[in-house]
């Protein structure tokens, strides 16, 4: 990691993106003070990062896992304990968050009795379970099945509406688009891109266009007017080259598709990826 | 603090609401009872054990007949004249009569006498049968033999011979023939007691440690509190359990000393005295802590459960040499050998304790024990944090001692 510098503010959703092994784990790691920077700062509340700031974040690892011999809910109370939280406010909260994932008659149950899917959600109600005002999600949603991954984006999108600043880092473009404010790309543990979704977009991209059509588009890579094309199940986003028209495209590709669909759009996340951390890379994504 | 008081409790809680922690902690007593108070129940009155069943005696001569039946009635056991030999032998077999003494006819410079029993094992009684067997037989050729009985009696009478317990406050305890037998029991019941302990709680904290990296709970756990909190946590957690199950041992031990053992007229060792207790108790607690650091840091060392067996060898050896050289100790308490395996502290608390139960070590050598020991829990506390920091996040790959000595010296 260097040179890596970025903020998250209160109350939003902090998307940190990247390939595998760019490091996004290490930096979630560093913020947590579970390994330390060789040098720089972290900061919280714009003073540095204390033991007692630990208490008001919550953290779910990359590295899943919970004392498998213990019951569920005591491990929860555990871990709500020594982030400092009484058992006033911890128990209701363990409750409803088991509640909304149901996970409630398995409360008495050892961990190890927890299929992988529940485990997950117990290590994200764990995470969450003491009220914290930042939280960190290292790849939420892996090992998740896509209704457990819409749920968790649903609660996630909650917890924000609540004040809660949420990071998360993801190598899924599409959970990122979906529910980020800002993001910072990573790759090979440098900055590749920060800022707001809205403005990355928008300097990345006015010159993309999406086309759903019947046909065969393979020429349409080769059209003096086209950068790139990233093709998609049911479209293909076309990226024009800087100083070309949409209008170029479209007359190129008159009388040879029945075109169903013309948008101009600004790239997707995944685009925008894949351009800026190149070829290489982008086959892990 | 309070988050290391949250993590002792789990450790405690984790360990003592274990069933096998449960277990141990009943039958303990009951093993302690096996080997502290049966022998002495067998050795002091085998009556007690034959519970009132009575000898068949045949062929014996009157005079042998009398002298068996007062020497039994002793131990609460009657001697009873049988004319049916297999017959008696029968009784011995269903239970109905402890044993069976046999004499044929022309004994003793004839004929055999044979004891018959179930077991074979009722030493006491049958080395009480044969002293008296002895006796008899020999007055009986000193009588024919035509010699005055008076005269045998005084060349034969052995001198007077005694062996006496000092102890530091002056007291002087008669310790009669037995004495050996009962210092080396009692060392060597306390010396198990530690050992076991100390490897048993060493081990599950070794465990505890290589599962916090193994089931990955360790980032969730460093996310909350400091890693030096997470390692003391589990030592202190277990730390109280284990002294919990210390004092419902001890607890135990005094009962059996004075209800039981008064109910049933004995006396028991007395090795289990209060100040040996306090002394167990200390020596346990020095042990337990130098080991518990040591057995944190190798299992923030190891891969698995598996390395940190191979780890931990060298460390149980240490554990081991005292329990080896039991016999030694006790016999020779003060030797130079002892007195350096008494001060170095791996193997202190246990040569040390074995050496206050069984003599009166100098005061300055149990001060410097303790204070070596002290700086030693010190030390490897430390080391042993600066290990667990680090070593608790390497999981997959097993450190080099040369990593090992790394993660020491960073800051």
């Amino acid at each position: 990691m260097s040179g890596l510098s970025f903020e998250a503010r209160p109350g939003e959703i902090f998307g940190l993106i990247g390939p595998n092994g760019a490091g996004k784990s290490t930096t979630i790691r560093m913020i947590m003070n579970i390994i330390a920077p060789d040098s720089g700062t972290i900061r919280f509340d714009g003073a540095p990062l204390s033991e007692a700031d630990k208490d008001r974040i919550g953290y779910l690892p990359e590295e899943r896992g919970l004392y498998k011999k213990a019951k569920l809910g005591e491990v929860l109370e555990y871990l709500a304990a020594i982030k400092g939280a009484k058992p006033a406010l911890y128990r209701p909260s363990i409750d409803a968050w088991l509640e909304r994932f149901g996970l409630s008659e398995w409360k008495n149950r050892k961990v190890q009795e927890l299929s992988k899917g529940m485990a997950q959600k117990a290590q994200f109600i764990a995470a969450v379970a003491h009220n914290p005002s930042v939280v960190f999600f290292d790849e939420p949603f892996s090992g998740l099945d896509p209704l457990a991954q819409d749920e968790l984006l649903a609660v996630m999108v909650e917890l924000k509406q609540k004040g809660v600043t949420v990071l998360f880092s993801t190598h899924i473009m599409e959970h990122a688009e979906k529910i980020c404010e800002r993001i910072l790309l990573i790759n090979k543990g440098k900055e590749v891109v920060y800022g707001s979704l809205a403005d990355i977009k928008a300097r990345y991209g006015r010159n993309a266009v999406q086309l759903e059509f019947d046909g065969d588009a393979a020429f349409v890579a080769d059209l003096d007017c086209v950068e790139s094309v990233v093709s998609y199940p049911r479209w293909i986003e076309v990226e024009l080259k800087e100083g070309a028209d949409s209008d170029a495209l479209f007359r190129a590709l008159a009388g040879r598709l029945r075109v169903r669909r013309f948008e101009t759009v600004a790239p997707s996340l995944h685009k925008i990826f894949v351009r800026l951390v190149g070829g290489e890379d982008a086959q892990h994504v | 603090m309070s988050r290391l008081r949250h993590v002792i409790r789990h450790e405690f809680r984790l360990t003592a609401a274990n069933k096998t922690f449960v277990i141990l902690t009943i039958i303990g007593p009951f093993l302690i009872f096996a080997v502290t108070v049966l022998p002495s129940l067998l050795t002091q009155s085998p009556g007690a054990v034959a519970s009132g069943k009575p000898l068949a005696l045949f062929g014996a001569p009157p005079a042998v007949e009398q002298a068996l039946a007062a020497a039994f009635s002793g131990m609460g056991i009657e001697v009873e004249h049988v004319d049916d030999a297999a017959a008696a032998k029968d009784s011995v077999l269903d239970g109905s009569r402890i044993a069976f003494l046999f004499l044929e006819a022309g004994w003793p410079d004839g004929g055999k006498a044979v004891w018959y029993s179930k077991s074979g094992a009722e030493i006491a009684l049958y080395s009480a049968a044969s002293a008296v067997l002895e006796a008899t037989a020999r007055e009986a050729r000193i009588v024919e033999s035509g010699v005055d009985p008076a005269l045998v009696a005084k060349v034969l009478s052995p001198p007077s011979f005694e062996v006496i317990k000092l102890d530091k406050r002056g007291v002087e305890k008669a310790g009669g023939n037995n004495a050996f037998v009962e210092v080396l029991l009692t060392a060597l019941v306390f010396v198990m007691l530690i050992y076991m302990t100390v490897l048993l709680y060493g081990q599950m904290i070794g465990r505890s440690v290589v599962t916090e990296k193994t089931s990955k709970t360790v980032e969730i756990m460093l996310s909350s509190v400091k890693s030096r909190d997470l390692m003391f946590g589990k030592i202190l957690g277990l730390g109280l359990a284990s002294l919990l199950q210390y004092a419902v041992w001890i607890s135990m031990a005094f009962l059996l000393k004075r209800l039981v053992g008064p109910l049933l007229g004995l006396s028991l060792p007395v090795g289990i005295s209060t100040d040996n207790l306090v002394w167990l108790v200390v020596f346990f607690i020095l042990a337990f802590f130098l080991y518990a650091s040591a057995y944190a840091a190798l299992g923030a060392a190891s891969e698995d459960e598996q390395h940190l067996g191979q780890m931990a060898w060298p460390l149980i050896m240490f554990l081991m040499v005292p329990l080896v050289m039991i016999s030694a100790l006790v016999t020779n308490p003060d030797s130079t050998l002892v007195v350096v395996l008494s001060l170095f502290p791996l193997t202190s608390p246990l040569v040390m304790f074995v050496r206050v139960l069984v003599s009166s070590p100098p005061v300055w050598q149990l001060a410097l024990c303790i204070a070596l020991l002290i700086a030693a829990v010190a030390g490897t506390a430390i080391l042993a944090a600066k290990i667990f920091r680090v070593g608790i996040l390497m999981t997959g790959k097993r450190p080099t001692l040369k990593e090992v000595l790394r993660w020491v010296t960073v800051q």
